[in-house]
């Protein structure tokens, strides 16, 4: 992913969660060395109850969340969005999350979105991709990986060719969604997916953002099986 | 089936102790008994007739021991039960005989999963508390003497094996409360009562229900002492051993995975420390992550005779042999057919081709859907030209353009701004309407024909051919965003 065109202007403040150091250390001196630019990381945290009271002392603008954390409930990164979620809502300012994983599981990946966080994408992703989502979510935007795609296609049916009437429709996608969906699947960057199919790229995030909350809001039954299966519900 | 050494142990409690010709074995048909008594037994049915007495759950009242015996000494079965009721009228002798003969024969292969008998059991109790009810009323006056001590044994008899009888057909767990039979407690509590009854009415024989209650109040004050001193020792004993099986079940759980770790990660660590190769390293450790990750997630097992399955195989292999990641994203699933798996062949070409010749990260989408299959393959690569085509490029032509074609479908190459991205679909024809639709027409991709001969598939039109290209290759891909003047025909 490369950098969207008109950067933020204002410092995006960041707090690491994740409950090893080394991971943690790797990516600070990967934000701060190459790219570093407009990022600051001012906190850290290894556990669900260090992370919930850090996050709540800084306020920062994106919360780098691991999804396997130990503490809390036992939900590890659903249990830091639990305890956030005030800040999650909050109409100024609000802290916006992306999950961050080694876990294909859809499981994972499912109950962290549905617990809030913005975006997820796999801790192989590299630097300049990172901070390119990292500026995704802190513009409020959703971080979709191929992967992430690929699950929502599934949840949803569209693979069984599922569409839904109207767009407002929280169970299924609408056919630009899927369009959509389905280029994320395929590898292609957002701005890849604008010109595919002739629309802007702040109408693929619109798009991609309406999926997102689909995803949270939806009680198609696939999802809730997976909330289900982790507590969420 | 059941434990061998139980079986065993039956075998020499029968052989040594009773007249009848027994011979154990499994109920599967291994004969497993010690000294091999198939023909040592001079009193053994006649050879080629091997009729094991088993208990047959096939037609029985009880237990099958009647039936079981009636076909091992090939009478009719009627004349067998009326003999034991009738032995019965003898202090019981029959009861006895059908209570042996239950505990030392085995089950036959059906028993384990025929339902319970549970109607006949429940009469047999009614009937019996009823007569017990007569006695206590009548005290005993109107029976012959010989019947006075006979019908509370009985009594005692029938309870003990109403509550036990389930013993043999469940596992021990479950007997002691977990997974049986929803009939379990109710058995056992109403068996439980006869043989306290049998036992009240034996022991109080003649002297009314007065002196009954009184034994009674007695009983179960002793009940309760012994209950009140005893309680907590036998609870702490179940802690412990509740305890101890937690332990183990770790333990177990632990040496498994450490088992795993061993085998696996610990040798690929050793291996990537002693290997100079960087690119092999790297192999080594993407090959060692996608089994671990298998193992702890699990997901599409690549062993399975799907389409994802295979999908997921091919990619795996091609990882392994060029040492390039690829990202692999499967929606969907189907049983693996012909078309099928020419899909997962051309997927395999189309993943080697972008290892080669594209640049990471190679990216995978296979999108399995209701009536056709859809796969991308990704790189990251400058692209090509058309005109400076490697003599190996034609290999995309035929093994992937030739192959998806033959069977139906199309291929197309498309460059993208960074990369290129090879499409395939495949139709799946399985139902018979849709085939006499589409015809199966199998077509050699080098035959420079004037009309494509699968055009119906082409709703675009027929395809423009130029000599040497594959028929049914059409700059449409079947997605509508597919409409990009950046889509390039496969011209080579």
């Amino acid at each position: 992913m490369t950098q969207p065109s008109d950067p933020s202007p204002a410092t995006i403040r960041l707090v690491l969660v994740d409950d090893h150091r080394m991971f943690r250390s790797g990516v600070k001196s990967e934000l701060v060395d190459e790219l570093g630019q407009g990022l600051d990381v001012v906190g850290e945290a290894a556990t669900v109850e260090e992370a919930v009271a850090v996050i709540t002392q800084q306020r920062p603008d994106v919360v780098l969340l691991d999804v396997h954390l130990p503490g809390g409930d036992g939900r590890g990164g659903a249990d830091v969005l639990a305890a956030c979620r005030p800040l999650l809502m909050a109409a100024e300012s609000p802290v916006r999350f992306l999950a961050l994983s080694v876990s294909d599981a859809a499981e994972d990946v499912i109950a962290v979105i549905r617990a809030g966080a913005r975006g997820y994408v796999t801790k192989t992703i590299s630097p300049s991709d990172l901070v390119a989502a990292i500026r995704r979510v802190a513009d409020g935007d959703a971080v979709f990986s191929p992967r992430l795609a690929g699950f929502v296609l599934d949840a949803f049916g569209t693979t069984a060719g599922e569409v839904a009437e109207i767009d407002e429709e929280l169970d299924r996608l609408s056919v630009r969604e899927r369009e959509v969906m389905r280029l994320i699947a395929r590898g292609y960057q957002y701005k890849e997916v604008a010109k595919e199919l002739f629309i802007s790229i702040k109408t693929v995030e619109t798009h991609v953002s309406s999926v997102l909350r689909k995803l949270q809001l939806s009680s198609r039954h696939e999802l809730t099986a997976w909330a289900m299966h982790r507590r969420l519900v | 089936m059941r434990a061998d050494p139980d079986t065993t142990l039956k075998c020499l409690v029968i052989r040594g102790g009773t007249p009848w010709r027994v011979r154990c074995g499994t109920p599967a048909g291994g004969v497993r008994c010690h000294d091999g008594g198939m023909t040592t037994d001079p009193t053994s049915p006649p050879p080629g007739a091997d009729r094991r007495l088993v208990r047959r759950r096939r037609g029985s009242v009880v237990a099958g021991v009647a039936t079981g015996l009636a076909e091992h000494l090939r009478i009719d079965v009627r004349i067998v039960r009326v003999v034991l009721v009738v032995l019965n009228l003898l202090f019981g002798v029959g009861l006895l005989a059908y209570g042996l003969l239950w505990v030392l024969t085995p089950a036959d292969a059906e028993s384990s999963n025929n339902p319970r008998r549970l109607p006949v059991q429940f009469l047999l109790v009614g009937a019996a508390l009823v007569a017990l009810g007569g006695l206590g009323v009548t005290r005993q006056a109107a029976l012959p003497d010989v019947l006075r001590p006979a019908l509370p044994v009985l009594a005692v008899a029938v309870g003990a094996v109403i509550a036990w009888s389930d013993v043999d057909t469940f596992e021990r767990h479950a007997w002691l409360g977990r997974g049986a039979g929803r009939w379990m407690i109710p058995r056992l509590v109403a068996g439980a009562a006869l043989a306290a009854t049998g036992f009240v009415v034996l022991f109080t024989s003649g002297q009314g229900l007065a002196l009954a209650w009184d034994v009674a109040v007695a009983t179960a004050a002793v009940l309760a002492g012994l209950g009140l001193v005893l309680t907590p020792w036998v609870a702490g004993f179940w802690r412990r051993y509740e305890r101890e099986q937690a332990a183990r079940i770790r333990e177990t759980e632990r040496a498994d995975i450490a088992a795993h770790l061993h085998d696996s990660v610990l040798q690929t660590l050793a291996l990537i420390q002693r290997t100079e190769d960087g690119a092999k390293a790297a192999r080594l450790a993407r090959a060692q992550e996608r089994e671990l990750r298998a193992w702890l997630y699990g997901g599409v097992t690549e062993e399975a005779d799907t389409l994802a399955a295979a999908a997921t195989r091919v990619t795996h292999e091609v990882e392994d042999v060029h040492g390039t990641p690829v990202s692999l994203v499967v929606t969907g699933d189907r049983p693996l057919d012909d078309d099928g798996e020419a899909l997962v062949r051309a997927l395999r070409e189309a993943l080697l081709n972008a290892v080669r010749h594209g640049a990471p990260p190679v990216s995978a989408y296979v999108e399995i859907g209701a009536d056709e299959a859809e796969a991308f393959v990704r790189d990251h690569g400058p692209g090509f030209d058309p005109d400076d085509v490697a003599p190996d490029r034609l290999g995309v032509r035929e093994s992937i353009v030739g192959r998806m074609t033959r069977h139906g479908g199309s291929a197309a190459v498309r460059r993208l701004e960074e990369g290129t991205e090879i499409s395939l679909r495949m139709p799946f024809r399985e139902l018979p309407q849709e085939r006499a639709e589409t015809p199966e027409t199998p077509a050699t991709p080098e035959t420079p024909t004037s009309e494509p001969p699968n055009a119906p598939e082409n709703p675009g039109g027929p395809a423009p051919v130029t000599p040497g290209v594959a028929p049914g290759v059409t700059p449409g891909v079947p997605d509508p965003q597919t409409l990009t003047t950046t889509a390039q025909e496969d011209r080579r």
